[in-house]
């Protein structure tokens, strides 16, 4: 449920809907907006009568929501959630593009990718240090050692880390790092991840599941929510079909579905979608157009050499190339890159 | 195998290399560039040495084909398919808009819907008059009465006309009134059809089956090719996957990695992509900004009341100002709309 309260309802009688909605031992979520000041209620099972709620002072409105996602839906919020990340933003009118390698290797490959990114116009660099590989043979990442080159990067250019955690025992340590925290899509239904993830000050990127349904996904990110931290993107990456000519099928259907549905923002990942160095930036092209709020984008300079995902990075000249495409489309449907 | 001669290769020296593909037992299909003549060779190709053809007179190389698919790939015709449908052009520099109702209904309906697209800008109007539906309860289309009402469209308008073909036996009826003849999703795969196309003198738009995959999708279209009408489009209308929320994923990787692989149009379909009225735009957008060469999309005069689809048929309201978008999108990318 979402108690609305009026638009000049004094700070005592917000205070008092909080205090009922705990009296009842259920759990009041405050939604920041600009507009008007709202509460949502988890922890109910079964329906709650609004008539608990419309009648104490200040309050305009109690609404049931009917999508099993409750605090990252639109019905709770209407207007679209901006988040802050040191001055940097994701969503809102500025396409954010996040960029980088897939894995961190060595400091002169981070550094040349950071430096290469930055000068194409992304504001955020990717790179895992936590590398959740098909095979436990492969490449399983640099650990604190790569965070320690996000860091180092980050001095020298100024760019917001990206980098993924994969498990709650260093989830401490990456958010020490990182200025936001990726889950990969593997554990997009890790509960007891995203359950620690609402307790940490840091904004979380969500991938979607190779198979995972909107709903599951938005379902995933009411965890996170409903745990303590609002400030939630979800990333488009792909998901598992039929078709063997590409590593997994880009679903951009689902772009204008999320931002019906809900107010997080959502960024397209055209590497993972597609798996092709030579398709990304069509891809990366359709997801602005049809509405992304950012782009994720794998770039290695020396994508031959790549310990992981070469096939899909581009060199810095290609993403050079790309942030031209990407600035055209932006341009003509008014959103700055 | 494919034989590609020199520019000012003479017409006797490109005869002599199909009297010798004919020679050996194969089949030659004889393309037209506007850089080149290449001579594609089908049959048991494995014992012939592509040697033997390239130290021919005029001959500038002849190499093998990767793919299993031929005369579709771009390894064979490296430059774009322009399919001339009575002046309209599909696969051109302009990406071509086909607009109307899922089911051709009525005299005024269609021609209603027909007047709104054309002014709108589209070029081609769709509607079905043989209708494949799930269930075979449910309306099945006006059939010849359809074609009849499509036709008059056409003589009201100039819109060129895409209608649906569903069995051999309709071929030579559809193919009296239509201007491109459509093959539906559940027939992709319906080989005796294709071959029958194969023979048909007007273009073929090809849709993608359910759960298709690329090279198949490829493979059908080689079919009619190699039985003789190289004007065939694709047509991208969403893949099945597990998502419920949508009727469809509209697989817009496709589009980039079909464009690569073959020289033919791709079209898109983002009301079947999608299958919900308010995000065709953003869809149709984004096909556009990924490359297609066309759009086709569902409009009714009243959705609500449309005997097919209308959950996904956009008002004439909606279809302007979709066209408003992808226009944009179409001018950013250097491919204009009408």
């Amino acid at each position: 449920m979402l108690v609305v309260m009026k638009p000049h309802a004094s700070q005592a009688e917000v205070d008092a809907v909080v205090a009922k909605i705990r009296s009842l031992g259920l759990v009041p979520h405050a939604i920041p907006g600009a507009q008007r000041v709202a509460i949502g209620i988890t922890g109910n099972k079964g329906a709650l009568d609004p008539a608990l709620f419309e009648g104490l002072p200040g309050v305009r409105d109690a609404i049931r929501v009917s999508q099993p996602f409750k605090l990252v839906s639109r019905e709770v919020k209407e207007e679209d959630t901006v988040i802050d990340v040191g001055g940097a933003t994701i969503g809102g009118p500025r396409i954010a593009v996040m960029a980088g390698p897939c894995s961190v290797e060595s400091e002169p490959q981070l550094l040349e990718a950071a430096q290469a990114v930055k000068r194409a116009g992304a504001t955020f660099l990717r790179g895992g240090a936590y590398k959740p590989r098909t095979s436990p043979y492969e490449f399983q990442g640099l650990a604190e050692e790569g965070l320690k080159l996000l860091a180092l990067a980050r001095e020298r250019t100024g760019l917001k880390i990206v980098t993924e955690a994969m498990d709650a025992e260093t989830l401490p340590l990456v958010a020490e790092y990182a200025d936001v925290v990726q889950i990969g899509a593997r554990n997009m239904q890790n509960y007891s991840l995203l359950k620690r993830l609402g307790e940490i000050d840091k904004p979380i990127l969500l991938k979607r599941g190779p198979s995972a349904t909107v709903r599951e996904w938005l379902m995933a990110a009411e965890y996170v929510v409903a745990h303590g931290n609002v400030r939630v993107a979800l990333c488009e990456r792909g998901i598992r079909t039929f078709e063997t000519g590409t590593r997994n099928t880009l679903d951009l259907n689902a772009v204008p579905l999320l931002k019906s549905l809900t107010h997080l923002p959502v960024i397209v990942d055209p590497s993972h979608g597609v798996g092709l160095r030579a398709f990304v930036p069509a891809m990366a092209r359709a997801g602005v157009a049809a509405g992304a709020d950012g782009l994720i984008v794998e770039v290695h300079p020396h994508p031959e050499e790549a310990l992981s995902d070469g096939q899909q990075s581009l060199t810095p000249l290609e993403f050079g190339g790309l942030m031209e495409q990407v600035r055209v489309i932006a341009g003509a449907i008014g959103r700055p890159l | 195998m494919f034989i590609a001669m020199k520019p000012h290769a003479t017409e006797a020296e490109f005869q002599a290399v199909v009297a010798k593909v004919r020679s050996l037992g194969l089949t030659p299909h004889p393309i037209s560039g506007a850089e080149r003549r290449v001579v594609a060779v089908i049959g048991n190709v494995a014992a012939v040495d592509p040697d033997d053809f390239a130290v021919l007179p005029g001959v500038a190389e002849a190499l093998r084909v990767s793919q299993p698919f031929k005369l579709v790939s771009r390894e064979v015709k490296d430059e774009d398919t322009v399919i001339d449908v009575g002046g309209e052009k599909v696969g051109g520099e302009r990406v071509a808009v086909i607009a109307g109702p899922c089911s051709v209904e009525s005299e005024r309906q269609i021609l209603e819907t027909a007047e709104a697209v054309k002014k709108a800008g589209a070029s081609y109007l769709r509607g079905g008059a043989y209708k494949p539906r799930t269930s075979p309860y449910e309306f099945q289309g006006l059939r010849e009465e359809g074609l009849k009402l499509l036709a008059l469209a056409r003589e009201r308008t100039g819109l060129k006309v895409v209608t649906e073909v569903m069995s051999t036996e309709t071929v030579p009826l559809v193919a009296q009134y239509a201007d491109v003849l459509q093959v539906g999703a559940r027939n992709m795969q319906n080989y005796p059809l294709l071959e029958r196309l194969g023979e048909v003198k007007k273009p073929v738009m090809l849709k993608r089956g359910l759960s298709a995959t690329i090279r198949e999708w490829l493979m059908a279209a080689e079919y009619i090719v190699s039985k003789g009408n190289p004007d065939v489009m694709l047509c991208e209308r969403g893949i099945r996957t597990f998502e419920p929320m949508t009727r469809n994923t509209l697989d817009i990787n496709a589009i980039p990695v079909v464009k690569s692989l073959t020289h033919l149009p791709v079209i898109v379909d983002p009301s079947h992509g999608i299958g919900l009225r308010k995000h065709v735009p953003a869809v149709a957008r984004a096909a556009i900004a990924a490359g297609a060469d066309g759009i086709m999309v569902e409009v009714h005069p009243q959705p609500e009341k449309a005997l097919s689809d209308g959950h996904q048929s956009l008002t004439f309201p909606e279809f302007e100002e979709l066209m408003r978008q992808a226009r944009v999108i179409g001018q950013a990318i250097g491919r204009p709309l009408r």
